[in-house]
């Protein structure tokens, strides 16, 4: 047994090298070559702003791919891990930073806005990431989520079945048309497996706004789970194929545009990468957070004019993968404008410079992290305090779950709104 | 003296200067300095002096001319105090100079023999201009005898040897690149005894009659510095006592020569000034009785009594930049080496790349 | 020792193989990262690649060297923002504004510009001198620079502030005499430019890509960078 954990383990070393080395091109390597090691990037990291740990710092989140650039690609890398004045990558070391950039990192990027060098850190982490799935050195709850969503379609184990039903009570209980694999709709609307089995409100409110609006819409058999647990793993194979399943719905259905709801990875994955490692349909791929402040500004929906005044005060939580790194920072601000112009507080920092609610990237699905993230949690509950907020509300549905979680441990003084809901809640009838 | 009608006064207040420009320091008498009683008698230098140059015989001097254009000697004859014609007349005995003797060819060098035998270990010798060791020496020769050859036999029965001028004690002007004699300054080839440089272009005419009347006066030779200059003229740069320092402060500098701010009198260092690095008296002393010197008339300085002042960089290129500058050759070389170098490395690291599983990278970083 | 000489060395035949394995080494590191491999981008973007780039020059170099708090980590840790800052823009002012240093430029590449009173270079350098050492301080007590830090480290800063202080120590001429001061100031300065090919202090260099990078990929959101 031991033996056979020895050599899966040499092989894990040199699997890891590989993918670091394959993935790092110039794009990687100009920017590795950029670090001056001065340690900024620490300070925008909200989990060693919360915990106070090194190791958690972005820049030692990549040293993996430093090292095995540095000692594959150069002259100086090579001698100075000859002459022990740097370390290797071995095993332990893949071990332990499996938990550093699993457990501690939601893929925010918000340190790639400090680096005074612009160090686009995230998607480096992300390439750490690569190389320790294809190493096999994942953590166990995310692996069994990768497996589930690779094996029944959902990380949350809603099967086919599970889906049917679910639609169908949402239908139901809140009156809503949920259309279905319907051929030369304009627009496919793709739900995550969070909303489906923990804020099925959601569906409703999307559903409720989109058929106000006249849309042309559609779900879809094939295409019924947006999220993608194997972007998460930093696992390429799975990352497509979770995408594939999407795209196949799509190019079968003849839409012109795919909607994602409210899933922050999951518009990262399909807009942001799907394009870089895979075929996409000719589709505009777009996300409910921009969608609904369209439909707003074409006049097809309207909206009740300081609907959310007089709830006390209400403030936005920008979620990492839709705000900064997804680019729909104004068109929550101009909902809220019009929902609650008097009520409305902005937390600080916010939109681009937001702090992420620190359950992203797969670290909610993770028990081992839960520490850290509590830990972050305290960090926004005191930014939702500090502007005497009463409503947070959001776009994500991942944060949601964070936040609700949080609520739960902690009982602060507000609540948690998704914003669809509460657009849906104020439509003008 | 007497007899040329030099009073007893003039006399004293000559001794005086000298004095001051030796540097020497008056201590006075207990009574007026309050001084403990074992120094009661006080050091007066001025006395000192005077009586030195009363009582002692005169000095012989052997005065050599190799690889130089006399123009030390000639600076010399606009010395101030003492001038050339009382040191000559008074203090020293010129045995031989080639420049300011009358006599000429063998009767000459022969009376040069005579002195360095009769007046052996206790002449002088001062070596103007610099000694050339190519092709055995042959570059300077006099009365067929090489300076080389010239310079040793003279050395050997000297009390003392003094360079003067640039070229005597470094090398000076011959010695610029390419230095096609192979042109040496004195103390390179004479190594057994002490030699003083007095160096500059020219040197500083006190500064070499200063040296000659510390060696009359006390018989040895001045403070040296480690170039084996004599301290009192040569422990403090230019830049140190530059009338135009404040301006170097300030920043305000003259841009080119006759400019406004070169007329409003500006610091010189952006037109090449090596005021900070070159060390002689010439801001203190001056020239011509103290009536100037380069600075003070708009020059800069060329720090012509440092080692090779000619190879310095350019007299008119800024003192800190580099004193040669690489060629586009070089430059481009250096480029060219550092290009193909470095793309050998990426295309063996391109090839390592693709040694993975995978075919296209996603490279992450690309988003 | 004699000190003429070691300068002649050290301003003459030293300086010009230091800048060749300058210019050899700097350019040995950007051909290995240019030829690299750089895949296509097919993301469609949103909003505008090039508008990115511009806006995070232009906010990295005009806004938060002097209004660092626009940047909300800035209250984490000043420290960082404030000596960094500092430093490079003392150093930049005595390497570009200060005359001594415009005169070896124009030597080198044929013609100078204007530059600042002695007195006011002089300051700067004074600042960035004590910007180095805070940084110095800095990187043995901060938890996160004392975990990534290694003997490279130590080294940048201790070759780049040699020239420094022995810089402002020739032009006030202090405690050696200058010939002395500005062969060691040379001898550092040589040292220093060997040493910047072969460690992070060629930043400088390959700044202009990761500020580039991080402009485009914002811009192509749609995001302030």
């Amino acid at each position: 047994m031991e033996a056979k954990m020895q050599i899966a383990t040499q092989t894990a070393t040199q699997t890891a090298l590989n993918t670091f080395v394959h993935e790092t091109g110039a794009w990687v390597a100009s920017q590795l070559e950029a670090c001056t090691r001065c340690g900024m990037c620490a300070e925008a990291c909200h989990f060693y702003q919360a915990t106070g740990n090194p190791e958690y710092a972005p820049v030692w989140k990549i040293e993996l791919v430093r090292r095995a650039y540095e000692q594959r690609f150069t002259f100086g890398g090579k001698m100075r891990v000859a002459m022990g004045l740097d370390k290797p990558v071995n095993d332990n070391a893949l071990e332990a930073w499996s938990k550093i950039v699993y457990e501690a990192c939601t893929m925010c990027n918000k340190c790639a806005m400090v680096c005074p060098m612009g160090i686009q850190l995230g998607p480096i982490i992300h390439n750490v990431r690569a190389g320790l799935s294809d190493a096999g050195l994942v953590p166990e709850d995310l692996k069994t989520a990768v497996r589930k969503q690779e094996e029944i379609g959902s990380p949350l184990g809603a099967t086919d079945s599970v889906y049917d039903q679910r639609m169908e009570w949402v239908a139901d209980e809140w009156e809503v048309e949920l259309p279905m694999d319907v051929k030369g709709a304009d627009t496919l609307v793709v739900f995550s497996s969070i909303e489906i089995m923990k804020f099925p409100e959601n569906i409703a409110a999307i559903a409720k706004i989109l058929n106000k609006a006249g849309e042309k819409w559609t779900l879809s058999h094939k295409a019924r789970e947006v999220v993608n647990f194997g972007f998460y793993e930093g696992n390429e194979h799975l990352t497509k194929l979770f995408m594939q399943r999407v795209f196949d719905g799509a190019r079968e259905l003849g839409v012109k545009r795919i909607l994602v709801t409210e899933c922050g990875h999951a518009y990262d994955a399909l807009r942001w990468t799907a394009a870089n490692i895979m075929d996409v349909p000719n589709v505009e791929i777009t996300h409910v957070a921009g969608y609904i402040w369209q439909l707003v500004g074409a006049g097809r929906i309207k909206l009740k004019q300081g609907a959310l005044d007089d709830k006390g005060v209400i403030t936005f939580h920008d979620a990492c993968k839709i705000q900064r790194r997804g680019g729909h920072i104004d068109e929550p601000r101009e909902l809220l404008k019009i929902l609650a112009p008097n009520a409305f507080r902005e937390m600080t920092p916010n939109k681009e410079q937001a702090i992420c609610c620190g359950g992203g990237g797969g670290v909610i699905a993770i028990k081992e992290a839960d520490p850290q993230r509590y830990k972050v949690f305290e960090m926004k509950m005191e930014q939702a305090n500090r502007v005497g907020a009463k409503t947070v509300a959001m776009f994500c549905s991942n944060c949601r779950l964070q936040f609700t979680d949080g609520v739960q441990k902690y009982n602060p003084p507000f609540k948690v709104a998704g914003m669809s809901q509460l657009v849906a809640d104020s439509l003008v009838e | 003296m007497q007899k040329q009608g030099v009073t007893r006064r003039q006399f004293m207040q000559m001794c005086g200067v000298m004095v001051g420009a030796m540097g020497l320091r008056v201590q006075p008498p207990v009574r007026e300095s309050g001084l403990p009683v074992q120094m009661a008698r006080g050091f007066n230098p001025i006395t000192t002096v005077a009586h030195a140059l009363q009582t002692k015989p005169r000095v012989p001097v052997i005065w050599l001319e190799f690889q130089d254009c006399a123009g030390c000697s000639e600076a010399l004859t606009r010395s101030h105090n003492p001038s050339l014609v009382d040191l000559v007349l008074q203090y020293i005995t010129v045995e031989y100079h080639e420049t300011l003797m009358a006599a000429a060819g063998l009767q000459a060098e022969q009376n040069k023999e005579d002195a360095m035998k009769k007046y052996a270990g206790q002449y002088v010798l001062v070596v103007e201009g610099s000694v050339p060791a190519g092709i055995d020496g042959n570059y300077c020769t006099i009365g067929g005898r090489s300076a080389l050859d010239l310079l040793k036999e003279a050395a050997a029965g000297a009390a003392a040897i003094i360079s003067t001028g640039n070229c005597a004690a470094f090398g000076g002007i011959p010695k610029a690149k390419p230095n096609p004699t192979d042109a040496k300054g004195v103390w390179e080839i004479i190594t057994d005894k002490p030699v003083v440089n007095i160096p500059g272009c020219p040197a500083i005419p006190e500064a070499t009659t200063g040296t000659l009347f510390n060696f009359i006066v006390f018989g040895k030779l001045p403070e040296l510095d480690y170039l084996n200059r004599p301290k009192t003229y040569y422990a403090q740069t230019i830049h140190d006592r530059c009338l135009r320092r404040p301006f170097y402060e300030a920043g305000k500098f003259a841009e080119s020569f006759d400019d406004e701010g070169a007329r409003k009198g500006y610091c010189l260092y952006k037109l090449g000034c090596k005021g900070p690095t070159t060390y002689n008296a010439c801001a203190s002393i001056k020239w011509s009785g103290g009536l100037s010197f380069p600075i003070q008339s708009g020059h800069p300085c060329l720090g012509c009594s440092e080692p090779n002042f000619w190879d310095g960089g350019g007299f008119y290129q800024g003192q800190s930049a580099p004193l040669d500058r690489p060629t586009i050759v070089t430059a481009g070389a250096a480029a060219a080496v550092g290009v193909v170098a470095g793309a050998g490395i990426a295309m063996a690291n391109r090839a390592q790349k693709g040694r993975g599983d995978k075919t296209e990278p996603s490279e992450g970083a690309k988003s | 020792m004699n000190w003429d000489n070691i300068l002649e060395f050290a301003r003459g035949p030293f300086f010009q193989v230091a800048l060749f394995i300058f210019i050899a080494g700097m350019l040995f590191r950007f051909t290995r990262i240019v030829l690299l491999g750089w895949g296509k981008d097919r993301v469609k973007s949103k909003g505008s690649k090039i508008g990115g780039v511009a806006k995070t020059y232009a906010k990295a170099i005009l806004i938060l060297p002097f209004l660092p708090w626009v940047k909300n980590t800035f209250n984490r840790n000043p420290i960082i923002y404030i000596a960094g800052g500092l430093f490079h823009l003392g150093l930049f002012i005595v390497i570009f504004l200060g005359t001594a240093h415009m005169l070896v430029w124009k030597s080198l590449i044929g013609f100078g510009w204007f530059t600042l009173p002695l007195p006011i270079v002089d300051w700067f350098a004074a600042v960035a001198i004590v910007a180095m050492l805070a940084l110095f301080i800095n990187r043995l007590v901060n938890p996160v620079l004392k975990l990534i830090s290694g003997p490279a480290e130590w080294l940048n800063l201790l070759i780049v502030f040699v020239p420094m202080v022995t810089g402002y120590m020739m032009t006030h001429h202090l405690l050696q005499p200058y010939e002395m001061l500005f062969s060691w100031h040379m001898l550092a300065v040589d040292v220093l430019l060997i040493w910047i090919p072969l460690s992070r202090i060629s930043h400088f260099m390959f700044y202009f890509f990761a500020r580039t990078i991080h402009g485009a990929q914002f811009g192509k959101r749609g995001v302030t960078p």
